[in-house]
C-alpha cells in the first residue's frame, strides 16, 4: 500500500518506519523544522531506542523517503496520515485544505495526532465540502487512531501495541487501516473499534487517569512523611491489591514530558471554555506544578529558609530517563526556584542538558553543567535527584562523600534504599519516605 | 487683616450680594450659550465640566485675584520645592517629589530624587520576588494570598486604588485589614493558610495601636504553624515604614523593610512604598504609570496659568459654595462601581487635610473651612440618598465622576453579554447626566409635555444645586493618577486660601491618648472613676 505520513517528529518516523517495514511504501514529510536532507541523511530530531536503525534500514531498502512538497504527499498516498505535536494543529489544517482543494483518488486520512475533541469530524467536512464544490466524486474518510507511544519505548509501542483504538464510522475505511496494521496485531487482536470521537476522548481520558492517580499517591506520600510513614512500604501493600495494581505508584517530584501533561492542560481548556466541569483534573494539575517544586522545599526547609550561595548538585534535567527532552521537567521549575533564592546550581544529566539550556537560556546565570555525575558533587551542600538514569542507582557512596561539602541527597525518584543510605553516612530524603523536614 | 475683610474677599461678597447668590442656573445657561465652552476643560485623560456651578466669568475673575492676594502662585511654589509647608510639624509636603522622577525639581524636592529612586528599587525587588512566585513562606511553597494590614492612610489610598485597577489580574490575592477590633482580622485569617500568606505592616510612624494590635494577632496566628519565630519575620513580613530603628526592634529585618519620609503626609503616601499592594497587584511598570499620571498633574498644578489650572480652579470653586454661596456638604458621586472606596478616600484627604479652624498664626477663623463630604458608588446612591439632594433642605455641592471608555470588556465584539454591558455603560453615563442635569435646573429639566403630570407640591424640583462633572478616558493607572493629584492640589488650594495648614491633624491626637486611658479603666475599674458619669456607665456596662 502507498501511504504518505505528515510529520517527521517521533510519532511520525516510528509510523514510517514501521509501516515500510511490513512491506508498505512510505513517503515521510516533516511538518515543522526538520529538514529532508537530514532525514536522509540519519539525523534525527529525537534520540529513540531503536528508531535510528529502523529509518535507516528502510531508507536504503528504499520503502522509506522523504519529500518536502505536502501537494507530493497528497497526490502519492492512499492512505494519509497526520502525526504532529497537538500544538500544531495548524500545519494538520493547512494539511487537510491541501487534501480538501487538490485531492482527485479515494483516499483514507488517518489522524495519529491528540487534538481536540471533534477534530475527525471537522477535518472529514472540509474535505467533502472542497470535493462537492470541486466536483470530485472519490470517497474519503477520515479515521482517528491516537498513537500511545512513550518516548523511550516508542518503536516497541506500535508494533507490539497493548491495544490500537480505531475511531471511524466507514467500514470499509476501518478494514483497510485493520489490515494494514495486521502485522503488529497477530498474536492477540488488539483493535478496538469506536466512534471517532471517542477514540479521541479515549486518548485524553487514559493520560486525564493516569495523571490523576500519580497526583494521588504523591498527595499521600508528601501526607505520610508528617506520620513517620515510610511510602515504599504502603506502595507494596497497595499495588498488590488487584483492583489497584502497581503501574504509575510511584511517589516522586511530578511529571513532566511534552506531551502527557500537556494533553491534560488541552482537556481541561476544552472542559473550561465550554463551562463544563473540570475540578478534579485542575487539582491534578495544580497538585503536579506544586510537587515539580517539592525537592525545593525540602531543601529551603533543610536549610532553614536560606539558600543563598548553596552549592546544589542536580543529577538529571530530562523529564525521564533515556529521553533528551526537558519539557515539562521537573528539573526547570527546581532549578528556577533554587536560583531565585541565590544558589548555585551544578547540573549533570547524560542527555538532557541541551535541551535544558536551551530552556533556561544560554547566557543565563545561575547554573553550570558538567560532562560527569561526580563532578557535580564537587563542594555541593546537597544533591538533588531528578530524573533515575540507571547508572544513578548504584553510585560509588564513598566518592560521592568525599567530593561533597555536606552529605545530604534529596531524591526526586525514591531509587535509593533508606538504609543504605544512613549506614553509608548520609542525611537522606526521599519523597514520602517517612521524614519530615 | 482677617481673610474675610480682606478687599478680595469683599470684592466676592459684593459680588454674590448683587444677586448671583440667588441666580438660577437654568438662567445663566439661557444667557450664556457658550456658557460651557468657558466654564469646562481638557486635559490629558481628563475633561471637566464645571459650567453647572452658579459663576459667572467675573466670578472667577474675582475668585482669581482672591487667589493672588492669598498669594496661591508662592505656596504651590513652597509645595512642589519642599519648603516647610507643614509648620506645625516642621516639615514640607513632598508627595509631589515621590512621583517626579527627577523632572521639573528644585530646592529639597531635587534633593530627595535618590533617596526616592533607591527606595523604589527596593520595592521593585520585593515586588517583582512576590510577583513570580519566589518569595516563600517557610514551608518552600510561594506567597498567595498578601495582607495589608495599615490604617487611614496606610489603608484607603492602596485599598481605593486596588479596588479602582481590579481588571487587572494580580497574580498574589489581596486583603486589607485596618480596624482595632480585630474582626476583619480573625474573619480573614480563618480563610488563609500560613505557609503561603505574607503580611505588609504598614504604618508611618510604627507606633499606631491599630496596625500594631493587628500584627501581633497576626504573629500569633502564624505561630500557631511556625516554629522558628525568625522565620515568621523573614519571610511573612514585610515593613513599611518611616521609622527603621522601631521595624528592626519589632523584629523586621532590613532586607524586608521599605522606607519612606516625614515629608510624606499620611494620606499623601500611596505614592511611596505605602503603594507595595498596589505594585504587587499591577507590577511595578504600571505603579509608575500611576505615579507619571499624577506627575503630569503636578506639573500642570504648577505651571499652567490659574485660568487653565484644573486644581485651582476646583479649587475656587469650593471656596464659592461653601463661603459665599454657604454651601458646607459635598458629595462624591462615581458613576463606576470599581471607584467605590473613592468616596472615602476623598472623605479622608479632604476632611483631614481642610477640617480644621484655626489659621497658621494660631487664630481662630471667622469664615467656613471644609465642608462634610460623603458619598457613594452613584447609581447606588440614586436609590438612597439623591432623594435629600433633589428635595431636601440641605444645598449640596456635587462631584460626579464617569467614563469615556469601559475597558473591562471588549466593546468591539459583539457578543451578547458583550452587547449588554456596553448598554448598561450607556445606562450609567444616561443617569450620571441627568442627575446633574435635573439638579442643576430642577422643574425646568421637565419636558412640556410631561408637565402636567408634575403639577403636585410633591413632586417639585428646586434644583440650583451645583456640580461639576469629570470624564476621565477610563479607569487606568495613569488616569487614577492624575485624578488623586488633581484632589490634593485642589485642596491645598483652598488650605492656602483659608489660611490653614492642609498638612497636620492635631485633631486625631487626644482621642488615641484617652483609648489609652480608658483601656487601663476596662481593665481595672477604679482608674475610671474621675471619669465622666456617661462614659463610667457604658465601662460598668460591659465590665460586669
Amino acid at each position: 500500500m502507498k501511504i504518505s505520513v505528515f510529520g517527521c517528529e517521533l510519532s511520525g518516523l516510528v509510523t514510517a518506519g514501521a509501516l515500510a517495514q511490513t512491506g508498505n511504501e512510505v513517503m515521510a514529510l516533516p511538518i515543522g523544522i526538520v529538514k529532508v536532507e537530514d532525514l536522509q541523511n540519519g539525523v534525527l530530531p529525537r534520540e529513540e531506542p531503536g528508531l535510528a536503525s529502523l529509518i535507516k534500514s528502510q531508507y536504503e531498502e528504499e520503502r522509506l523517503f522523504f519529500e518536502a512538497d505536502w501537494s507530493l504527499g497528497v497526490e502519492y498516498g492512499d492512505v494519509l496520515f497526520l502525526s504532529m505535536p497537538s500544538w500544531n494543529i495548524r500545519k494538520a489544517e493547512d494539511i487537510v485544505d491541501l487534501i480538501s482543494s487538490t485531492a482527485e483518488k479515494d483516499l483514507i486520512v488517518v489522524n495519529q495526532s491528540t487534538f481536540p475533541i471533534g477534530t475527525a469530524d471537522r477535518f472529514l467536512q472540509t474535505i467533502q465540502q472542497g470535493f462537492s464544490c470541486r466536483g470530485v466524486e472519490a470517497k474519503v474518510a477520515v479515521v482517528s487512531m491516537p498513537e500511545f507511544m512513550s518516548e523511550g519505548s516508542a518503536v516497541k509501542d506500535f508494533t507490539r501495541p497493548d491495544r490500537v483504538v480505531l475511531g471511524g464510522d466507514c467500514q470499509e475505511a476501518i478494514a483497510t487501516i485493520r489490515d494494514i496494521m495486521r502485522p503488529f496485531n497477530y498474536t492477540v487482536d488488539q483493535i478496538k473499534v469506536m466512534s471517532t470521537r471517542a477514540a479521541e476522548y479515549t486518548k485524553y481520558a487514559v493520560n486525564a487517569l493516569l495523571a490523576t492517580r500519580m497526583s494521588l499517591v504523591n498527595e499521600l506520600a508528601n501526607n505520610a512523611e508528617h506520620f513517620d510513614i515510610d511510602m515504599e512500604q504502603v506502595r507494596q501493600g497497595l499495588g498488590s491489591d488487584g483492583r489497584v495494581g502497581f503501574s504509575y505508584l510511584y511517589p516522586g517530584c511530578g511529571f513532566g514530558g511534552p506531551s502527557f501533561a500537556e494533553d491534560v492542560k488541552t482537556l481541561v481548556g476544552t472542559l473550561e471554555s465550554k463551562g463544563y466541569d473540570a475540578d478534579l483534573l485542575k487539582t491534578v494539575l495544580s497538585n503536579n506544578e506544586s510537587q515539580k517544586e517539592v525537592l525545593f522545599r525540602k531543601a529551603w526547609r533543610y536549610f532553614h529558609n536560606r539558600l543563598q550561595d548553596k552549592t546544589i548538585a542536580i543529577w538529571g534535567l530530562s523529564f525521564k530517563p533515556n529521553t533528551a527532552t526537558v519539557d515539562n521537567a521537573p528539573s526547570l521549575r527546581t532549578v528556577e526556584a533554587l536560583v531565585a533564592q541565590g544558589a548555585k546550581v551544578v547540573a549533570y544529566d547524560p542527555k538532557g542538558k541541551k535541551a535544558f539550556q536551551r530552556y533556561w537560556g544560554e547566557d543565563r546565570q545561575g547554573v553550570s553543567y558538567v560532562n560527569d555525575m561526580y563532578q557535580a558533587l564537587e563542594n555541593a551542600d546537597a544533591l538533588m535527584v531528578l530524573t533515575e538514569w540507571k547508572h544513578f542507582w548504584n553510585p560509588d557512596y564513598e566518592r560521592m562523600k568525599s567530593l561533597m561539602a555536606q552529605p545530604v541527597i534529596f531524591d526526586g525518584r525514591n531509587i535509593y534504599d533508606l538504609n543504605v543510605m544512613k549506614s553509608k553516612g548520609f542525611e537522606y530524603f526521599g519523597v514520602g519516605r517517612g521524614q519530615f523536614i | 487683616m482677617t481673610l474675610d475683610v480682606s478687599p478680595a474677599w469683599q470684592a466676592l461678597q459684593v459680588h454674590c450680594d448683587a444677586g448671583l447668590g440667588t441666580m438660577a442656573m437654568s438662567q445663566l445657561f439661557k444667557n450664556d450659550r457658550d456658557r460651557t465652552d468657558k466654564f469646562s476643560h481638557e486635559f490629558d485623560d481628563l475633561y471637566v465640566d464645571y459650567s453647572k456651578n452658579r459663576i459667572t466669568e467675573e466670578t472667577m475673575s474675582l475668585l482669581f485675584d482672591l487667589a493672588d492676594q492669598q498669594d496661591l502662585s508662592g505656596w504651590i511654589y513652597k509645595l512642589l520645592s519642599g519648603e516647610k509647608v507643614n509648620d506645625t510639624e516642621d516639615r514640607p509636603a513632598l508627595h509631589t517629589a515621590l512621583r517626579a522622577n527627577h523632572k521639573g525639581v528644585s530646592g529639597f524636592a531635587a534633593q530627595v530624587q535618590d533617596d526616592v529612586d533607591a527606595q523604589f528599587d527596593n520595592m521593585s525587588r520585593i515586588v517583582n520576588k512576590v510577583r513570580s512566585g519566589h518569595w516563600r513562606g517557610f514551608s518552600g511553597k510561594a506567597i498567595t494570598d498578601v495582607v495589608n494590614i495599615g490604617v487611614g492612610g496606610s489603608d484607603l489610598g492602596p485599598l481605593m486604588i486596588t479596588q479602582s485597577l481590579q481588571t487587572i489580574k494580580s497574580p498574589v490575592n489581596l486583603h486589607f485589614i485596618s480596624s482595632i477590633d480585630g474582626t476583619q482580622t480573625s474573619n480573614l485569617l480563618n480563610k488563609l493558610k500560613q505557609e503561603t500568606t505574607l503580611f505588609i505592616l504598614a504604618s508611618k510612624s510604627f507606633t499606631t495601636i491599630d496596625t500594631l494590635s493587628n500584627a501581633e494577632t497576626a504573629i500569633d496566628w502564624l505561630e500557631e504553624a511556625i516554629k522558628d519565630k525568625q522565620e515568621i519575620y523573614s519571610q511573612h513580613f514585610i515593613g513599611v515604614s518611616t521609622k527603621p530603628d522601631m521595624m528592626t526592634e519589632w523584629g523586621i529585618p532590613p532586607e524586608n523593610q521599605l522606607i519612606f519620609w516625614d515629608w510624606v503626609g499620611g494620606r499623601y503616601s500611596l505614592w511611596s512604598a505605602i503603594g507595595l499592594p498596589i505594585a504587587l497587584q499591577i507590577g511595578m511598570d504600571k505603579f509608575r504609570e500611576l505615579l507619571e499620571g499624577a506627575r503630569i498633574m503636578d506639573e500642570h498644578f504648577g505651571s499652567e496659568p490659574f485660568e487653565r489650572n484644573l486644581p485651582v480652579i476646583l479649587g475656587l470653586i469650593d471656596i464659592w459654595n461653601i463661603n459665599f454661596l454657604n454651601i458646607q456638604k459635598k458629595a462624591i458621586l462615581p458613576y463606576d462601581a470599581r471607584l467605590k472606596y473613592l468616596p472615602s478616600y476623598l472623605e479622608q484627604l479632604v476632611m483631614e487635610s481642610n477640617g480644621k479652624s484655626v489659621n497658621r498664626d494660631g487664630k481662630e477663623v471667622s469664615y467656613k473651612t471644609c465642608p462634610v463630604l460623603w458619598g457613594e458608588v452613584g447609581p447606588n446612591a440614586q436609590h438612597a440618598f439623591y432623594q435629600l439632594l433633589h428635595q431636601g433642605t440641605q444645598k449640596v455641592m456635587c462631584d460626579f465622576f464617569a467614563l469615556k471608555i469601559r475597558d473591562d470588556f471588549d466593546a468591539s465584539s459583539h457578543t451578547g453579554r458583550n452587547e449588554s454591558l456596553k448598554s448598561q455603560h450607556e445606562l450609567a453615563l444616561a443617569n450620571c447626566f441627568a442627575q446633574s442635569r435635573v439638579l442643576m435646573l430642577g422643574d425646568d429639566a421637565i419636558p412640556e409635555s410631561l408637565k402636567a403630570n408634575f403639577d403636585s407640591p410633591f413632586k417639585h424640583y428646586p434644583g440650583n444645586q451645583p456640580s461639576n462633572t469629570i470624564l476621565m478616558k477610563d479607569i487606568s493607572p495613569k488616569t487614577l493618577g492624575m485624578l488623586i493629584a488633581l484632589y490634593e492640589h485642589k485642596t491645598f488650594v483652598e488650605g492656602v486660601i483659608w489660611e490653614i495648614n492642609s498638612f497636620d491633624q492635631w485633631g486625631v491626637e487626644l482621642g488615641k491618648l484617652i483609648a489609652k486611658e480608658t483601656k487601663a479603666a476596662l481593665q481595672d475599674a477604679s482608674l475610671a472613676e474621675q471619669f465622666d458619669a456617661s462614659t463610667r456607665k457604658l465601662i460598668e456596662k460591659v465590665t460586669s
